[in-house]
């Protein structure tokens, strides 16, 4: 229990904790004391002056800031007085002395906390004769944030910000007096992935978004509260929206999952829902031509190309293909939709059933937070297994950062790339590609010596793995093992996080094999989660969108589930297990005669795909845009995005939140993904008939019982967690069992190729913002320096990538965190998909010829 | 009785033919509008019109005031980011789209009141009839090249 202590702020009696500041004390009884560098989640430097009150110490009432001196027993502040009032107004004149009023044509102007505060505690008249001072306006300190020095009132947030979150000090103060500046260090431009933050937390126009530039007015907009779809972290943000139009992306706080932080990709790469390239008619392929259709041509097309085919191949010549950046209305229905009416599961999406995963996700994001008064995070040992948090969930980086530097956090990280979390000296056991198993076992190995446990099962498991062929093996010094295991054996309660990187096919079944041995012995298997990359990717699972699950993670025979879904639909379910994602695109044109793909691209992510999907009998594709993919159809269904209809998304800790409809383009002739489903179905006879997305939101909450009780109502502005704990039989079954290795083929030359997701690539959610483009990848290979010696290439020299499945051109970029014998190309870069080079397996390897 | 009556009657006849007879010799106070012209006071309130600097950018920068300041709704503003080789406005920012709409417009004057710029005028054209609804939505352009600025505003 923490020591209460009671003061007197003007009369009144306040106890607050020990510790609190004034400020914070003053503002609970609802005393506002006017503030601008003080700011709640950043640490106190009393720089801006303004909060200048009386206080009683020892020598009787002094002037003191109130965002910095913490509360102390019996202690008497006085907020009103005319001394007071007398600072205030020489504070807000002298502030106001340089700053250029041109509050007109400042995107702040409105929600400004100058003016505001001008207005309530201000002088009224200024006694300035002289002309102001001139600096910098529209001065872009990166591709995304323009620095208005002028404005700028010096309170320093954006400097705390960059230097207590995101441990980037890239922005300083220079020159001094009446000159001093905010700056950019050495010409280099703000870099960090979540610098838009400090554009919220201005207390002026100094910092604006570039992207939002004068396109809206705080008076102007409509706001809606929702989350970001653009990882699985599921961000609150707001969405500002006038005429039809999104304007502004703000983060809104949500302690549970982002605290108040959103990262720039979710901030400003958000042109694509405004986009003219945007769908707005379905299209049915006429004469080898997409031609605009009505959505009755349409729909009746599908239903009818489709219950033809069934008719002749059989229900299992169709597949469906899902989309985790779509809600979980819309693909609970279309997992109906193949379940009921067409009688097959042969339904995925991406990263679905192709991957190792677990159901039950991160414990709880608070977890591994630290917020800026509060306590330790609940986890002290981290390991990060093939997840790169600060290309894939940025706010996810920024709590770990926070969780290291505040919060007594130790990261352990298996990665093949130097990460950038790297930085914070855990352990780090950077693997050969596809040696995760060998290393995952080694650690075991290690970490049972380390605790003098060499008689346990596990131990048993890992008893002649031997540390030095695993390091052969990995590439990874013994000696960094033992470290790992030495950390991992203090931890009072570590948490495993691993990612789609390392459970793909066969070799992530073993890599998940070696985890769950792992976190068996650290005795803590409710702390293994896979954490999917998608905005959706827990949702889709949890709805169903699996070849082998059912609705709420039931097996395909579980009775209990089949019994509770044929009621529900009033069909009976299909018994056999469907084809996963891959194997649907694999096998297209050969077992799998249609597809139906909605809001997903496979033929950008593989050649071979895009060759075999031109081979299927009927492909109907619902999108937004005109993709490499829809391009292929025989019949396109416009889709609305996130920000133009009701849905509800779970993020990797299963918290599933709302996202509300916030505009609508009334020109356009698009459908939300869950209605078309629903009216398509009316095409086979049956009528579901929801009325909104609202009424399958209820009815999940029935078809998957993990999701009992969380109707939209019921959800709120902050969304629910559902409980792995009440629903037991969700858990997986861990147990003790060996991990193998993987063979690898020992003779092939080359580079071993790494791939991954990156946050700025080259997919239409990114590319079409165009303030941004300069900071997205190229399509390029990373090499580290000293192979590109080796092998005589240069810098920005453009090379051939190769091996035995394709070839790609992509230029050469030398970076030092890429390891020696490996070469890293990302996924989803502008017009070079890596799935060329992988045909599937995730370890190759590659040439690089000039 | 009766006859008392009469005489009254006849006085008050002949007192407002007097009136009559007075007002004959007058100036009519009459105006044969539309074939002459209507007096009008400086600061009457008719048809909007924008307002340019004397070096030809125009005075609008897109702040919007006018749009919040408007109790009716009647005004729609899209602003801008300034090309800094070829301004429209002085400053970073300018009016991309502004729009009055005249049906809605109560010609009360709070968005000459609101303008920082005074670029927004209320000038003296009141003949704004027409027999298409969208010819009452003026654009940016109509507001910029008034047919005939007359127009009273303070000294610069």
């Amino acid at each position: 229990m923490t020591e209460l202590v009671t003061l007197t702020i003007d009369d009144r009696q306040v106890t607050v904790p020990k510790g609190t500041l004034v400020v914070d004390a003053a503002a609970k009884v609802g005393i506002e004391i006017p503030i601008f560098c003080s700011h709640p989640k950043l640490d106190p430097v009393a720089c801006c002056r303004m909060c200048l009150v009386e206080i009683s110490g020892p020598r009787g009432m002094t002037l003191q800031t109130a965002c910095s001196v913490p509360v102390a027993q019996d202690m008497v502040v006085r907020t009103n007085t005319p001394q007071v009032k007398e600072v205030q107004e020489a504070n807000l004149a002298f502030i106001l002395l340089n700053h250029p009023l041109d509050c007109p044509i400042c995107d702040k102007g409105g929600e400004c906390p100058l003016q505001d505060q001008t207005m309530r505690f201000g002088p009224g008249l200024s006694q300035l004769v002289e002309p102001k001072r001139t600096k910098n306006k529209n001065y872009l300190i990166s591709d995304t944030i323009v620095l208005d020095q002028e404005r700028c009132i010096l309170c320093w947030r954006c400097i705390r910000y960059l230097e207590e979150w995101e441990d980037k000090p890239q922005l300083a103060l220079f020159q001094r007096g009446g000159e001093t500046l905010i700056d950019i260090q050495d010409g280099k431009p703000v870099d960090a992935k979540t610098s838009g933050n400090i554009i919220d937390i201005c207390p002026v126009g100094a910092l604006t978004n570039r992207v939002a530039r004068f396109a809206f007015r705080p008076w102007e907009i409509e706001r809606t509260p929702s989350i970001c779809t653009q990882c699985s972290m599921g961000c609150n943000l707001r969405i500002d929206t006038r005429t039809h139009k999104l304007r502004r992306v703000i983060g809104r706080e949500n302690m549970q999952v982002n605290d108040q932080w959103i990262c720039d990709k979710g901030r400003f790469a958000n042109a694509w829902v405004n986009h003219e390239e945007r769908l707005t008619t379905p299209l049915v392929r006429k004469n080898g031509e997409l031609q605009p259709a009505s959505w009755s041509e349409a729909l009746g097309l599908v239903a009818d190309r489709l219950q033809a085919i069934k008719q002749r191949h059989g229900a299992d010549a169709i597949g469906a293909i899902g989309s985790a950046k779509l809600s979980n209305e819309s693909n609970y229905l279309l997992q109906r939709f193949m379940r009921q009416l067409i009688g097959t599961n042969n339904i995925d999406h991406r990263d679905g059933g192709d991957v190792a995963a677990l159901p039950t996700g991160v414990p709880a994001l608070a977890d591994v937070m630290k917020p800026q008064y509060g306590p330790d995070p609940k986890h002290d040992v981290i390991l990060l297994v093939g997840i790169d948090p600060s290309e894939e969930m940025p706010v996810l980086d920024l709590h770990l950062k926070r969780a290291v530097r505040r919060g007594k956090a130790t990261l352990v990280i298996v990665h093949p790339r130097r990460i950038e979390l790297t930085r914070y000296n855990g352990p780090f056991l950077q693997a050969n590609p596809g040696t995760e198993v060998a290393l995952l076992n080694g650690l075991l190995r290690a970490l049972t010596e380390a605790k003098e446990d060499t008689s346990s099962d596990a131990h048993q498991l890992v008893a002649n793995i031997k540390l030095q062929e695993a390091e052969k093996v990995c590439g990874v010094a013994a000696e960094e093992i033992n470290k790992a295991a030495a950390t991992l054996a203090g931890a009072q309660n570590p948490l495993i996080l691993y990612g789609p990187m390392v459970a793909r096919g066969e070799a992530g079944v073993q890599v998940r094999q070696a985890l769950i041995n792992l976190a068996l012995y650290l005795g803590k298997p409710e702390n293994l989660a896979y954490v999917g990359l998608e905005a959706n990717s827990q949702g889709c699972r949890d709805v169903g969108l699996l070849p082998d699950r059912l609705p709420g993670h039931a097996a395909l025979d579980d009775p209990t589930a089949n019994e509770l879904l044929s009621r529900l639909w009033g069909c009976t379910l299909p018994t056999r297990a469907g084809k996963t994602y891959k194997q649907m695109l694999d096998a297209a044109g050969g077992d799998i005669k249609a597809l139906y793909i909605m809001g997903a691209n496979p033929a950008s992510e593989r050649p071979t795909w895009a060759e075999q999907l031109d081979k299927l009998e009927f492909l109907v594709v619902q999108e937004l845009f005109l993709t490499e993919t829809a391009a292929k159809a025989d019949v396109v269904l416009p889709g609305v995005s996130w920000a133009e209809q009701d849905g509800t998304f779970t993020n990797l800790e299963r918290r599933v939140q709302r996202a509300p409809k916030a505009l609508g383009n009334p020109h356009s002739k698009a459908a939300p993904d869950w209605m078309i489903l629903d009216h398509l179905a009316t095409y086979f006879d049956a009528q579901w008939g929801h009325a909104n997305a609202q009424a399958v939101t209820a009815e999940i909450t029935q078809a998957a019982p993990i999701y009992n009780g969380l109707t939209w109502e019921a959800l709120g502005d902050q969304g629910l967690q559902w409980n792995p704990a009440e629903h037991s039989y969700v858990r997986p079954d861990m147990r003790y069992a060996p991990a193998v290795q993987p063979e690898l083929s020992e003779s092939e030359s080359g580079l071993r190729l790494v791939t991954g997701t990156v946050l700025y690539d080259g997919g239409d959610l990114f590319r079409l913002t165009k303030q941004m483009k300069n900071m997205a990848f190229g399509a390029e290979v990373r090499l580290n320096p000293a192979d590109g010696e080796k092998l005589g290439v240069t810098e920005g020299e453009s090379v051939t990538v190769r091996n035995t499945y394709g070839a790609l051109e992509l230029t050469v970029k030398f970076d030092a965190t890429v390891k020696l014998g490996v070469a890293w190309i990302p996924e989803s870069l502008p017009g070079a998909p890596v799935g060329a080079l992988l045909n599937g397996s995730a370890i190759v390897n590659v040439l690089i010829e000039k | 009785m009766a006859l008392r009556d009469l005489l009254k009657g006849a006085a008050e006849i002949g007192k407002a033919m007097g009136v009559t007879l007075k007002a004959l010799m007058e100036k009519p106070v009459t105006v044969e509008y539309p074939r002459d012209p209507v007096p009008l006071y400086p600061r009457f309130r008719g048809k909007h019109e924008l307002r340019r600097y004397e070096n030809g950018l125009e005075r609008c920068i897109g702040c919007m005031l006018c749009e919040a300041a408007c109790p009716t709704g009647a005004i729609y503003v899209e602003a801008a980011e300034n090309d800094p080789e070829h301004p429209i406005s002085p400053g970073e920012r300018y009016a991309k789209v502004y729009e009055i709409n005249l049906l809605r417009c109560i010609f009360c004057g709070d968005c000459e009141e609101a303008c920082p710029t005074e670029a927004i005028v209320l000038g003296h054209d009141f003949a704004m009839a027409s027999y298409d609804r969208r010819d009452f939505i003026l654009t940016k352009e109509q507001l910029l090249n008034p047919g005939d600025p007359y127009v009273v505003i303070r000294p610069e």
